[in-house]
């Protein structure tokens, strides 16, 4: 019994007893000290949150009439549930049941009401009528459409919505055991695209919300509990769910910064009465999804051969390079000295699976007055080969402080940690440009002399790293003040301060001759010599928010206001030094670097925005319903007379299952149809596009015989001053419905989206003299659609769920006023978003006779290259010559289309499984010649799926009708670069539907039964298993996953054992 | 009352911190207030001298590096490639073409800038002043619009800063049009600007820069005249001297010689070098290099011999040893078998397996044989004109980048003197200078050098040929000469050779004692080597083959994505 003292009575806390022996095993053995007279004169933290504690317990005690209630709780088959919400309504006064499903409350008063609520039931509200004990069972609740949603600022009924919004659980995304959340979001919502290039420790994916409607940054704005942040910060173990607002009708209460969608990201907070401590610990392996082989030495020495004597016309010795005899007897000479004759197979550097772990240590909880989600994660994985490993610690708090019936605090800390270490380089790259008749490494260790000294794996594993140190604190304080019913005013503040830290350390390799250990043979390259090369970031950021919102109702009219203002400020400043030839290989600090060959430079920006929004919702009892937004923004990146942009929106819903005629349909549960219109914009274009800019440079002067560095300026972008917002329009239908009594959902929508003014860097004529420019110009449309179905149901015990969503879209470019080149791609009046551009190919060549019936690239085709048609000339007709400028044509769009995703959930008393599936229906995808082309650059690996199937003087004619890639070359025909090469220039060629499959994720977990657990008086003991990546099916040249780029780290399939413990 | 105090508190935080919206960049300047001043203008004139705008290659980003022009010509071996123009692969989308196009008009577009500023009235600097920096910007101009000529023929010609709407109307400008705006901004640049800055102040554009400039411009495009009117012009200023020692003129260590005309220095103090991974290049393996390019076999062979004639002539050839008896450029070119190369005696014999490093004694295996690395020179040939110890030190040399030097105004003076058939001493005597500076000696002293006596036009003609290219070689002038000389189509449609593997080379040259060349080559009057002979019987190898389309590759393509763009641009023809 815990006893405290104000001038006047002496109090005898039963609220603070009860609500200890029920849940807490924290012992506030402080508050047995006498409190001192005057509540501001504390000593301590703690007291002053006892003292806070007691201060409203105060006003909730001794009152009304009385009684003390209590009763049990269970599900529909009598099961016991524990963690059951009990509140006295109108009251902060509220308890939760223990695992045998009981509860107690102590001086309720007796005509008081109760609800007793619990995620996935139906909360019931009873009247406590005088009763002393309530038992209650609670109803399963199959709808999705009681979930509350956040729409930006605040949340609303998902049934009310009328915007396309979707969301997803917390868990959904934990279940993935990614360490990123972006690429947990990948096949989880409609609408929704996520793309990989690698899965290295530490990548980040890219998510698109509706395609691609803007020009440059297409990120989505990520909102974290309100503000806008940075989604790396975010431990997903710590989400309680994402929202992704996908119309303008959501967005647009976000104007200027939505154009690319909305991520609402909602943590976690404390529960009153739940506290829990939890110990979350993963430790998995990952393996490449895929590995490219190369062919052995002897098939790539003549194939060397062959391209080196194709190149010289085939004319002269057919062992140009590698001799006869060396060819023939070279498994001979590889045994007797794989130093000097090697065989290598470069994927054998790497290592066959790699380790990761995660811990997170974690407390949730609190009082009805204090509540906190404090969490401590680490995660540490280590990469493909030893030069690459990422360490994250993550430290999280959130609390929430309830002052009293009017204000309500929300204190938030977040800081963020992550150690990368990288070598130079990519394996995967490195593994293609391998040569088999080459290796890294001798026998003994040394660095081996190379062909050009460009001896990448030493490079990568043997000259130093680039580290980098990334840090970010975050903090978000608010205030809740209710000064009447319906009225909440909040304000907030949250800055941001983030540092980077980077050095690139390389150090001087030394390659060695063979025969002769200290004989230095050159160095590797871009190893020539010890250097440091050290780059800080600091940056901050502050948004401050001032937001009201009242809701009322006047009979069956319901009405919501919010009007809010926003501020952001950003400021970035860099640095970075370097020194050069540096003695020793040990010290990586600036200072040990000599004078004479140092460098460095420094920049800073900044970036304001202000914002005025407001919303109006309005219901008619929960049939009619109607949402307006607008947000009014001024942007620092405008001149002042083009600042300002306005976005409205506006949305519409009937919910015709509330209607009479629709009401007696037994199968249909559901049923609304919803539109929207609105408008976003876009100002993501550089920090000062409206001003041209003295950008300041150094030139070198003699000075009689000495040189001397003088400072230089010259404007280097052309400015348009007028440059203003980009806006798209979006209109939206949709349709959400349930049948079979909620167990039966789908949501389908369409949209049309409209981009004017977009801010594009259009092509300008080089001979200006000044890179191409952002302007307002042009127009882009998109359409698309998306339907997302989910089923839900019961076997007995077995609890399973089945969603799915498929969603596609569809750009256009309309007119652009002119060109926006992007190598293979292009944005022109007419095409799809960065459409492919390139020739129209016929075949390979066959024989000359073919080549000089036809129009060519250049002077060096021969039979065996590809062929194209020559489609068009300076005269709009084909003039006999295959050029750049008149030959290219748009072969199609590059993004993907039909995208899918899939999810199976199962339950079965303590177990779980889930299935993810996700994928692509179709995509122009380009066999680059990085992956395709064999002997690169003359002397790089040769895939395997190239040998024996490419053109050859060696091969049949009827051998050579059939094969899939051109003949072997280096020069003209064959060589890489886009301009003087031939064979792998862009061509639909290359291009094939790179459509796939993918089983993205399966889970298995288990709680162990609590007749076990509770004997070691822990909570909950959970096991789970898990594997991602499992395997896709797809057309890629083998040995490539279908989202992996042969130039990032590979696509990782990965193996996870978890166990997580809740005391 | 705390309620409502802790409200006001928190609305007037939260409304007094309104961001500030109008913000200025933080760390360049707006160029709404730039120009005003005597620095900032000096700072903004001072960007034309930015050295890739002035860098002999073109393609700076990739090749950044003095000479690899020469990749275009026939000077010049690459193991089994070529580059896309002397492969005959160039078109519209060809970094060459898209990065020389852009550079040039980059600095022409700055030029012009700070032109139309110094036209407004400025009371902040002096008049006299201001002419100076008029005549330095429209040297920089003339200078960028002659290397488009030279290239592309007719281009787009503006001089005043262009809006977008102005740009797009642009056509092509016939190239002779063009021309007398260059010899306009040369001669303002010829009659405004100093002829010598002192010692202590930095040295701009100089009246003789202009003039060498024009006197080459006027050259290229064959109006002779004006050429030899111009480097005349220059020669009389009697500022510029032949520096005394031919090979030491190219290394790191030598600065603004009097033999710079207008050059761009490079220094290593301010982080301006050879970029490490382009230094390895030619460099010979044992010298930590890759031995990645090399002097063709057409080169070494281009030169003359002591006596002042071509190999397939004179009797001081030996092809066994062919580097004995050659004009002193030949070695300080090329690296001769058996001399000092950055540490190492230079041998590339198959079986010459050891060699001495020579700053530490000891015998090592010999890398740059291809007995030891089959990676070693494909032709034998090493690389030393420009390279000294200071590439292989750290790999980061400086070498000074010659716009100009004196040699080649003599040269060009003598060249349109000869083309113009006015062929007198003062023709000899400039090409004599040159020669005799190569032998060490003064050019009057004719017994200690092949001087040149020959007054017949045409045997003249083909002496400065051969001169310039000797004297010249990886300096970036070949490619334009063989251009303007028209005779690409010939030497540019020619095989690359280079040795037979090792072992087939012991078989059938070394125990044979015909090592190197088993055979003197014929030379014709361009200075093609045939090598056919050899070839036959099995000798030599093709490396590669070079072509050349005479009816497009004479000019270049317009960069691709300026004809999609603006249709008053026509391409090149063949393009």
């Amino acid at each position: 019994m815990y006893v405290c003292t104000t001038p006047h009575n002496t109090y005898t806390l039963r609220s603070i007893v009860v609500w200890d022996a029920n849940i807490s095993r924290i012992k506030f053995k402080d508050m047995e000290k006498r409190l001192l007279p005057s509540f501001f004169k504390v000593k301590n933290v703690r007291d002053a949150i006892i003292i806070t504690l007691l201060i409203s317990l105060w006003s909730a005690v001794g009152f009304a009439q009385t009684i003390n209630i209590r009763g049990n709780v269970t599900d529909a088959s009598g099961k016991p549930l524990n963690g059951v919400a009990v509140q006295v309504r109108g009251t902060p006064k509220g308890t939760y049941t223990n695992v045998e499903g009981k509860y107690t409350l102590q001086n309720v008063s007796n005509d008081s009401t109760l609800s007793f609520s619990i995620l996935g039931m139906h909360t019931q509200i009873i009247k406590v009528n005088g009763r002393k004990e309530i038992n209650v069972l609670l109803e399963t609740a199959t709808t999705a459409l009681d979930e509350v949603v956040a729409i930006g600022y605040a949340s609303i009924k998902k049934a009310d919505l009328t915007g396309s919004v979707s969301s997803v659980s917390g868990n959904d995304i934990s279940d993935r055991k990614t360490i990123r959340i972006s690429q947990a979001l990948q096949g989880a919502l409609p609408g929704v695209s996520v793309t990989r290039s690698s899965s290295g420790p530490g990548d980040n994916a890219t998510i698109r919300i509706r395609g691609i409607t803007t020009i440059g940054n297409s990120d989505p704005l990520y909102i974290i509990d309100g503000v806008p942040g940075d989604l790396s910060i975010v431990n997903p173990n710590e989400i309680e769910s994402v929202t992704v607002l996908k119309d303008a009708a959501s967005a647009s209460i976000y104007g200027s910064k939505a154009a690319a969608g909305v991520v609402l990201i909602k943590t976690k907070r404390g529960v009153a009465g739940k506290n829990q401590l939890t110990y979350d610990f993963e430790y998995g392996v990952s393996q490449p999804t895929r590995i490219p082989k190369f062919i052995e030495a002897v098939p790539y020495m003549k194939m060397a051969n062959e391209l080196i004597w194709n190149d010289k016309d085939n004319t002269g010795s057919e062992y140009p390079f590698y001799s006869k005899d060396e060819i023939d007897n070279y498994s001979e000479l590889h045994a007797k000295d794989p130093d000097r004759y090697p065989n290598t197979d470069w994927s054998s550097l790497l290592k066959d699976y790699t380790p990761h772990q995660s811990h997170r240590f974690g407390f949730s909880g609190g009082s009805d007055k204090i509540r906190s989600n404090v969490s401590l994660s680490y995660d540490d994985q280590d990469a493909i080969t030893n030069a690459r490993s990422y360490k994250r610690i993550m430290a999280w708090a959130n609390n929430d402080i309830i002052l009293n019936k009017m204000f309500t605090a929300h204190i938030d800390l977040h800081y963020y940690h992550a150690i990368d270490k990288k070598g130079h380089g990519t394996p995967s790259a490195y593994l293609l440009r391998g040569e088999p008749v080459e290796v890294a490494f001798y026998k003994d260790g040394r660095v081996s002399n190379y062909r050009n000294g460009d001896n990448r794996w030493a490079y990568m594993l043997r000259s130093g790293s680039i580290n980098s140190w990334a840090n970010e604190f975050n903090g978000k304080a608010s205030l809740d003040f209710t000064p009447i019913k319906g009225l909440k005013i909040t304000g907030v503040v949250a800055p941001d301060y983030s540092y980077y830290k980077q050095k690139d350390f390389v150090i001087q390799t030394p390659m060695t001759s063979i025969d002769d250990p200290s004989l230095i043979t050159g160095y590797v390259k871009n190893a020539e010599s010890t250097n440091l090369n050290e780059v800080r970031n600091d940056a901050h950021e502050i948004t401050t928010q001032l937001i009201a919102n009242y809701s009322t109702n006047i009979g069956d009219h319901d009405f919501t206001i919010l009007a809010g203002n926003e501020n952001y400020y950003s400021f970035n400043e860099s640095l970075s030094a370097s020194r050069d030839q540096y003695a020793l290989n040990n010290y990586p600090y600036l200072s040990q670097g000599p004078l004479t060959y140092r460098d460095n430079s420094g920049s800073a920006y900044e970036y304001s925005s202000r914002s005025y929004f407001g919303r109006i919702i309005y219901d008619y009892k929960g049939k009619y319903l109607f949402q307006s937004n607008a947000r009014y923004d001024g942007s620092s990146r405008f001149a002042s007379k083009y600042r300002w942009g306005l976005f409205p929106s506006l949305s519409v819903g009937w919910v015709l299952s509330k209607e009479q005629f629709l009401k007696t349909t037994p199968f249909l549960s559901f049923l609304k149809i919803r539109a929207s219109w609105g408008t976003l914009g876009n100002e993501r274009i550089g920090n000062y596009p409206y001003q041209s800019t003295i950008g300041f440079g150094n030139s070198l002067f003699y000075e009689g015989t000495n040189v001397i560095s003088s400072q230089t300026a010259f404007i280097s972008k052309y400015a348009i001053e007028d440059i203003s917002w980009e806006t798209t329009k979006s209109m939206d239908i949709g349709i959400d419905a349930a049948f079979f009594d909620n167990k039966l959902q789908i949501t389908a929508d369409y949209y049309n989206k409209v981009t004017s003014d977009m801010l594009l860097p259009l092509e300008i004529p080089d001979y200006i003299g000044l890179d191409n420019p952002d302007q307002n110009t042009g127009k882009m449309r998109t359409k698309g659609w998306e339907l997302d179905l989910k089923y839900s149901n019961k076997i007995g015990e077995l609890h399973y769920s089945i969603s799915a969503n498929i969603f596609d879209s569809k750009s256009a470019m309309g007119y652009l006023g002119g060109t926006q080149f992007l190598g293979s791609q292009v944005k022109m009046e007419g095409s799809e978003f960065n459409e492919w551009y390139g020739y129209v190919s016929n075949g390979i060549y066959q024989n000359q006779d073919e080549i000089d019936k036809s129009a060519t690239l250049n002077d060096r085709i021969r039979p065996g290259d590809i062929s194209y048609v020559d489609i068009s000339g300076p005269d709009g007709k084909p003039d006999g010559i295959i050029s750049p400028a008149y030959d290219r044509v748009l072969l199609g769009g590059s993004l993907p289309r039909y995208q899918y995703g899939g999810r199976i959930n199962l339950g079965y008393k303590g177990f779980d499984l889930s299935i993810v599936v996700q994928g692509v229906g179709k995509i122009n995808s380009y066999k680059t010649a990085d992956m395709v082309q064999p002997l690169r650059s003359g002397v790089y690996g040769v895939p395997s799926f190239v040998y024996n199937n490419y053109w050859s003087k060696y091969n049949s004619d009827e051998k050579n009708e059939h094969v899939s890639f051109p003949r072997l070359s280096q020069i003209g025909a064959g060589a890489e670069s886009a301009s003087s090469g031939n064979n792998y220039v862009i061509s639909d060629f290359w291009l094939f539907n790179g459509a796939y499959f993918r089983l993205k994720n399966v889970g298995l977990g288990y709680n162990l039964p609590s007749s076990i657990v509770d004997k070691v008086n822990i909570e909950s003991v959970r096991l789970s298993l898990n594997i991602s990546d499992a395997f896709s099916i797809d057309k890629y040249p083998k040995g490539y996953d279908p989202e992996s780029s042969y130039s990032t780290y590979f696509i990782m399939r990965q193996f996870d054992f978890g166990i997580s413990v809740t005391f | 009352m705390r309620n409502k105090f802790l409200l006001y508190t928190i609305a007037c935080v939260l409304l007094s911190s309104c961001s500030k919206l109008d913000l200025n960049p933080l760390s360049e300047a707006s160029s709404e207030e730039w120009y005003t001043n005597d620095t900032q203008v000096r700072m903004s004139l001072d960007r034309l001298y930015y050295f890739r705008f002035w860098n002999p290659d073109p393609d700076p980003i990739n090749f950044d590096n003095c000479g690899w022009l020469d990749s275009f010509s026939d000077d010049w071996t690459n193991r089994n490639s070529v580059s896309a123009i002397a492969g005959g692969t160039l078109n519209g989308q060809s970094s060459v073409v898209t990065n020389w196009w852009k550079f040039d008009y980059e600095c022409i577009g700055a030029a012009n800038t700070i032109l139309a500023k110094l036209e407004q009235p400025n009371d902040n600097i002096s008049k006299d002043k201001i002419n100076q920096y008029i005549a330095e910007a429209r040297f920089v101009r003339a200078a960028q619009y002659s290397k488009l000529i030279f290239h592309w023929g007719d281009v787009p010609y503006y001089s005043k800063p262009l809006n977008i709407d102005e740009a797009f109307k642009l056509g092509r400008t016939k190239k002779e049009e063009i021309l007398k705006y260059i010899y306009d901004d040369f001669d303002f640049a010829a009659s405004n600007l100093p002829t010598t800055y002192s010692s202590s102040e930095p040295q701009y554009a100089t009246k003789g820069a202009a003039l060498a400039l024009k006197a080459r411009i006027a050259l290229y495009m064959g109006d002779w005249q004006v050429a030899s009117d111009a480097a005349k012009a220059c020669m009389d200023l009697e500022v510029y001297k032949l520096y005394p020692v031919y090979q030491d003129l190219f290394l790191s260590k030598t600065k603004n010689s009097e033999e710079t005309v207008f050059g761009i220095p490079r220094s290593k103090e301010a982080g301006i070098v050879i970029a490490k991974n382009q230094t390895q290049q030619p460099l010979s393996r044992n010298a930590s290099g890759n031995d990645y390019v090399q002097p063709s076999w057409d080169l070494l062979n281009a030169y003359l011999c002591t006596d002042g004639l071509p190999i397939d002539q004179s009797p001081r050839y030996n092809p066994n040893k062919p580097f004995k008896n050659r004009d002193p450029r030949c070695t300080a070119t090329i690296v001769e078998f058996g001399t000092s190369f950055c540490g190492f005696p230079y041998y590339p014999h198959p079986d010459s397996l050891l060699t001495t490093n020579l700053k530490t004694g000891e015998r090592v295996s010999n890398q740059d044989s291809r007995g030891v690395i089959q990676y070693a020179s494909y032709n034998g040939l090493a690389w030393r004109k420009h390279i000294d110890d200071a590439w292989t030190s750290d790999f980061q040399p400086d070498p000074e980048i010659t716009v100009i030097r004196y040699a080649d105004v003599l040269l060009i003076y003598a060249e349109a003197k000869i083309e113009l058939n006015d062929i007198d001493q003062t023709v000899l005597d400039a090409i004599n200078r040159v020669r005799a500076r190569a032998y060490g000696v003064s050019y009057t002293e004719t017994s200690s050098y092949p001087a040149v006596t020959v007054t017949d036009q045409n045997d003249l003609r083909h002496i400065l040929r051969i001169e310039r290219r000797m004297e010249f070689a990886f300096e970036g002038l070949r490619y334009n000469d063989i251009i303007r000389w028209k005779i690409a189509e010939k030497v540019l449609n020619t095989n690359i050779y280079g040795m037979i593997d090792p072992e087939a080379q012991r078989e059938k040259i070394i125990k044979k004692g015909l090592w190197f060349f088993p055979e003197t080559p014929q030379i014709d009057i361009d200075g093609v080597s045939d090598f056919s002979s050899m070839y036959n019987k099995g000798y030599i190898d093709i490396l590669a083959k070079r072509s050349f389309n005479k009816s497009k590759n004479y000019l270049w393509p317009i960069p691709t994505s300026e004809i999609l763009i603006n249709k008053n641009l026509t391409q090149n023809p063949g393009y």
